[in-house]
């Protein structure tokens, strides 16, 4: 890695050559905000060099995928549906937004499809090295029927992946 | 997390006390390409050379199979074996943490550590001892059925660990 000049660190204009991409993806869960502060807090220090690119994603289901199981008169429906999803992804991205301000290189995209694909995709159109997920800690039959994103993401991301817990008890 | 004062950074090389607060992270081990290449990955990343503060505390952790456990099917004659078996199982475990040792020669706060146990809860038992906040293993990549049978320790860890765990993947074709 580059040596940085330990000189004039704040409001570098710049990015290092080679500067790390970063996805981070959220969805409308305290664990998946939770990852997130996480990662800032550990790779986006206030007042120092900022290392990474961030690039935050979520996931926003198609109408048709959320009420696929609905049956007759569901095509009544997906309006609502549709401006319902919407919605959720747009107040997902602000309160990332929001949580990130002090993130100088951050880009935030709401992508539609589902979360798995949606992530794997981003990494490698930003050839990240680095995604970080949240997880809901499902137990295995959980996981079996509702699937895991986290999961799926480590077994087909082609990059680091990093899975952030959110403690169930204060540790120490 | 405490604002570091950017000004000082004559005083970084060679600090002593850790400051307040400094992660631990333990870095899982075997004697695997894949798992080299993680903690060249995680040093690459977290543990810049001097003059950078290193942020972090390294506790290496390699899991030593305890030998009944590696030539369990083997039948009759097993017992005669297990004395060979475990004088070449310490022999791999202290193979891997040299070679740990000399890859992590840069980092200044590093701990070496092989335990005997599987490799599942070797790394489980070394977060929750050193109350680490992060856990860096490789992954072999194996596919879906390959990982039901043979059992994958990311995956376990993944699970299981009461923290980050970050999955290095060695990739399979030059990337960019």
């Amino acid at each position: 890695m580059a040596e940085e000049a330990a000189s004039a660190p704040a409001g570098t204009e710049a990015p290092p050559p080679g500067k790390m991409t970063m996805v981070a993806g959220v969805d409308d869960s305290d664990h998946s905000f939770y990852a997130l502060q996480w990662a800032l807090r550990h790779f986006f220090p206030p007042g120092q060099p900022q290392q990474y690119r961030l690039v935050v994603v979520t996931a926003k289901p198609s109408a048709a995928s959320a009420v696929g199981l609905a049956g007759p008169g569901a095509a009544d429906v997906l309006p609502y549906v549709e401006a319902d999803l919407k919605k959720t992804a747009l107040r997902v991205i602000d309160k990332a937004k929001a949580l990130c301000a002090q993130v100088s290189d951050a880009v935030f995209e709401a992508v539609e499809g589902d979360a798995r694909n949606v992530l794997c995709e981003a990494v490698e159109r930003h050839h990240a090295e680095m995604l970080v997920v949240g997880s809901h800690g499902y137990g295995a039959i959980k996981r079996a029927v509702l699937g895991s994103v986290s999961d799926y993401c480590a077994h087909h991301a082609h990059c680091t992946v990093m899975i952030v817990k959110k403690p169930k008890q204060h540790k120490h």
